[in-house]
C-alpha cells in the first residue's frame, strides 16, 4: 500500500477574488514507503503548495489527500494524526527557532505530541545525533549558532517528531557547498536508518541525481512525471521545456550522442558515466 | 499577493486610479466635509449620486466595496438604533414604557446610515485606487509648504512609507512562521485565552527577530545608497496635475454647489 496518495487534488489561492490562482490542478500521485523523492519544478510551479497539503496545512479546494490509507480531512483527529505522521520542514527553517536553547527548540515538536519527558529527551538526542548537533550546541541559544548549525537544529526539530514521512522544502538553499553536502548526507542517513519516506524539494539536479530514488516533476500546477532519476533525466528536452536542467554529466552524454557515439543518454552519475565510457572502449571505440 | 492581506489597494488603470494622489487626498477630504454639511436627504442624495459615479468610473467591483463596509457594520447598526429611539420628532409610531419610535427617529437613523456608509466608501475609494506609497508621497508633498518643519515631514513620511511597505511582508512572515510551528504540532486555535496567548510565543519571537534583522539590513542598504534625509533630495517620479485632475475638481465643486443650494432650499431633514 502506498504511504502517500492524492486523489484529484486541486488547490486555488484567494478563491473568489480577482487574485485567484490555481496552484494545483487535479494532481494524482502515489508514493511508496521508503522512497527518497526529489520534487523538482520551476519557481512558482506549485511545489511548496503541494507539500503543504500532505500534513494538512492547506485544505484542498477539491480532491483528497490520503496518508497511510487515511483521508486526512475526514475528521479533526485524522488531521491531527497527519500533522505528526508527516513532518514538514519549511524553506529557511532557521527563522522558526525561538527557544532559549537549541535543546528546548528541538523538543518543541515532541512535546506538542504529548510524549513523556523521558521520551522527549531521547528523541531530541537521537535527532541531534542524526543532524550532527553536538551536546555543546544543544545548550547554546539557537541564535548564537552559525547559519548551517541553525539549519541543522531546525531540521532536527522536525526529525525529533519521528514522522513516517519527512518532507523538506529546499533544505539546502542559501548554504555553502559544504553545508549543502552535510545536509543531504544527514537526510540520506536518516532515511536509511529509520526507513522512513523522505521528500525533498530541490533545485540542484546534481543533488537529485545523487540522492533521490524517485523524481517528481511539477510543471504549471500539474505533475508531469514521477519516475526514477535515470528515466527522468533521459528526457532532457522535455525537462528543458519545463524550464529545468539536467545534471552536467547527462549533458555530456547527450552531446556525445549528438556527435554520433552510440552512448546511453540516461547517464546521471559520474560512476555510471565512467562505466559507460569503459564499455565503449571495450567495444573498440577510440576515445 | 500580499496586497490582498491588507485588503486595500486594488490595482487598476481607471480615471480615478490615474488622478494625482495629492488631488485625490484633497478631494476626498473635501468630500467628507461636505457629507457632514448635508442638512437634508436631497443634499445627501447628491453626494451619494456623485459617489456612485466615482465608484462606477473606478471599475472596482461592488463586492470589494461592500467588503470595506463590513468592519464598521456594527457601528452603523448601533448608531441607527440609538437614533431611532433617541430622536423624538414627528408622528409617534410605537410606544412601550420609555421606548418611543417616531417618524423623525426613523428618518434620522436612515440619514445616519447613508452618511456613515458614504463616508467609509469615499475614504476606501482613496485607498483602493491609490497605492500606499503614493498616498504617503502625496501627504508629504501636501505638507511640504510647512518649510520650517520640512525635515520632520520628510522623516515621518519616510517612516510611514516603510511601515506600509512592510505590512504585507510582516503578514506573510507571520503566516509562514505560524505554518512552520503548526507543522511542529503547535496548537494555536484551541484552549483558554491565556493558553492561546502563550501559544503565540513561538510565532512572535521569530517574527520580532526577523523584523529587527530586516530593519538593520534596510538601514544599511539605505545608507549604502547615500540616504541622508530630505536635504537636497529630488524625486524620481515627479507628480504632475493633469486635465483629469481639473475635471475631478470640477465634479466635486459642482456636487458641493448642489449641496449648498439644496441646503438653503430645504432647511428640514425631509
Ligand atoms: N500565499 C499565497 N497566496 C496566493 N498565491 C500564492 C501563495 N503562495 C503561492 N502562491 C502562488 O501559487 C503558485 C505556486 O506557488 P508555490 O507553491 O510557492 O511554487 P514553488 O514552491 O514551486 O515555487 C504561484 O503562482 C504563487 O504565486
Ligand atoms: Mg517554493
Amino acid at each position: 500500500m502506498s504511504i502517500l496518495k492524492t486523489d484529484n487534488l486541486t488547490f486555488k489561492y484567494s478563491v473568489g477574488t480577482p487574485f485567484e490562482v490555481t496552484a494545483l490542478d487535479s494532481v494524482n500521485l502515489e508514493i511508496e514507503e521508503g522512497e527518497l523523492v526529489a520534487v523538482i519544478g520551476h519557481t512558482g510551479s506549485g511545489k511548496s503548495t503541494l507539500i503543504q497539503h500532505f500534513n494538512g496545512l492547506l485544505k484542498p479546494t477539491s480532491g483528497k489527500v490520503i496518508v497511510d490509507g487515511q483521508d486526512i480531512w475526514e475528521s479533526k483527529a485524522t488531521l491531527k494524526e497527519a500533522r505528526f505522521k508527516v513532518g514538514l520542514c519549511f524553506q529557511y527553517p532557521e527563522y522558526q527557532l525561538f527557544e532559549e536553547t537549541a535543546f528546548k527548540d528541538i523538543a518543541f515538536g515532541p512535546k506538542n505530541m504529548g510524549l513523556s519527558e523521558k521520551e522527549v529527551e531521547e528523541r531530541v538526542l537521537r535527532a541531534a545525533e542524526f543532524t550532527g548537533v553536538t551536546s555543546e550546541m544543544l545548550d547554546k541559544s539557537p541564535f548564537d549558532l552559525s547559519g548551517g548549525e541553525k539549519r541543522r537544529v531546525a531540521i532536527a526539530g522536525v526529525m525529533a517528531m519521528e514522522p513516517k514521512i519527512l518532507i523538506l522544502d529546499e533544505p539546502t538553499s542559501g548554504l555553502d557547498p559544504k553545508g549543502r553536502d552535510q545536509i543531504l548526507h544527514l537526510i540520506r542517513n536518516y532515511k536509511n536508518e529509520t526507513g522512513s519516506t523522505v521528500m525533498i524539494v530541490s533545485h540542484s539536479m546534481e543533488d537529485v541525481a545523487r540522492y533521490a530514488t524517485k523524481v517528481l516533476v511539477v510543471n504549471k500546477s500539474k505533475i508531469v512525471s514521477y519516475d526514477t532519476p535515470p528515466k527522468t533525466f533521459s528526457r532532457a528536452e522535455e525537462l528543458e521545456s519545463y524550464g529545468l536542467d539536467v545534471p552536467e554529466i547527462t549533458k555530456v552524454f547527450l552531446e556525445l550522442k549528438k556527435r554520433g557515439l552510440p552512448v546511453r543518454t540516461d547517464v546521471y552519475t559520474l560512476e555510471f558515466g565512467l562505466n559507460e565510457l569503459k564499455r565503449l572502449r571495450e567495444e573498440g571505440f577510440k576515445l | 499577493m500580499s496586497n490582498i492581506s491588507i485588503g486595500q489597494f486594488f490595482p487598476g488603470n481607471s480615471i480615478i486610479h490615474r488622478l494625482d494622489p495629492r488631488m485625490k487626498l484633497v478631494l476626498t477630504f473635501i468630500y467628507i466635509i461636505v457629507i457632514f454639511l448635508c442638512k437634508n436627504f436631497y443634499a445627501l442624495g447628491v453626494m451619494v449620486l456623485s459617489l456612485f459615479v466615482i465608484v462606477l468610473v473606478s471599475k472596482i467591483p461592488l463586492k470589494i466595496i461592500a467588503k470595506s463596509i463590513k468592519p464598521i457594520l456594527i457601528i452603523i447598526i448601533f448608531t441607527a438604533i440609538l437614533n431611532v429611539f433617541y430622536v423624538d420628532k414627528g408622528n409617534m409610531l410605537f410606544e412601550w414604557h420609555f421606548l418611543k419610535v417616531t417618524t423623525g427617529g426613523i428618518y434620522t437613523a436612515v440619514f445616519m446610515i447613508v452618511r456613515i456608509t458614504a463616508l467609509v466608501v469615499a475614504s476606501s475609494m482613496l485607498t483602493y485606487t491609490t497605492s500606499p506609497t503614493l498616498i504617503t508621497d502625496g501627504i508629504e508633498q501636501l505638507l511640504s509648504p510647512l518649510k520650517f518643519m520640512k525635515n520632520s515631514v520628510h522623516t515621518i513620511a519616510m517612516m510611514m512609507t516603510i511601515a506600509l511597505r512592510f505590512i504585507p511582508t510582516l503578514v506573510d512572515e507571520f503566516e509562514k512562521i505560524t505554518n512552520a510551528q503548526k507543522a511542529r504540532g503547535a496548537d494555536l486555535e484551541t484552549g483558554t485565552l491565556l493558553e492561546r496567548a502563550k501559544a503565540l510565543i513561538p510565532v512572535l519571537v521569530p517574527l520580532f527577530i526577523t523584523s529587527f534583522r530586516r530593519a538593520y539590513e534596510l538601514a544599511f542598504a539605505m545608507e549604502c545608497r547615500c540616504y541622508h534625509g530630505a536635504e537636497g533630495r529630488t524625486r524620481m517620479k515627479v507628480m504632475k496635475y493633469s486635465k483629469l485632475d481639473v475635471f475631478a475638481s470640477l465634479f466635486i465643486l459642482i456636487s458641493t454647489g448642489g449641496v449648498v443650494a439644496l441646503n438653503i432650499l430645504f432647511p428640514h431633514l425631509i
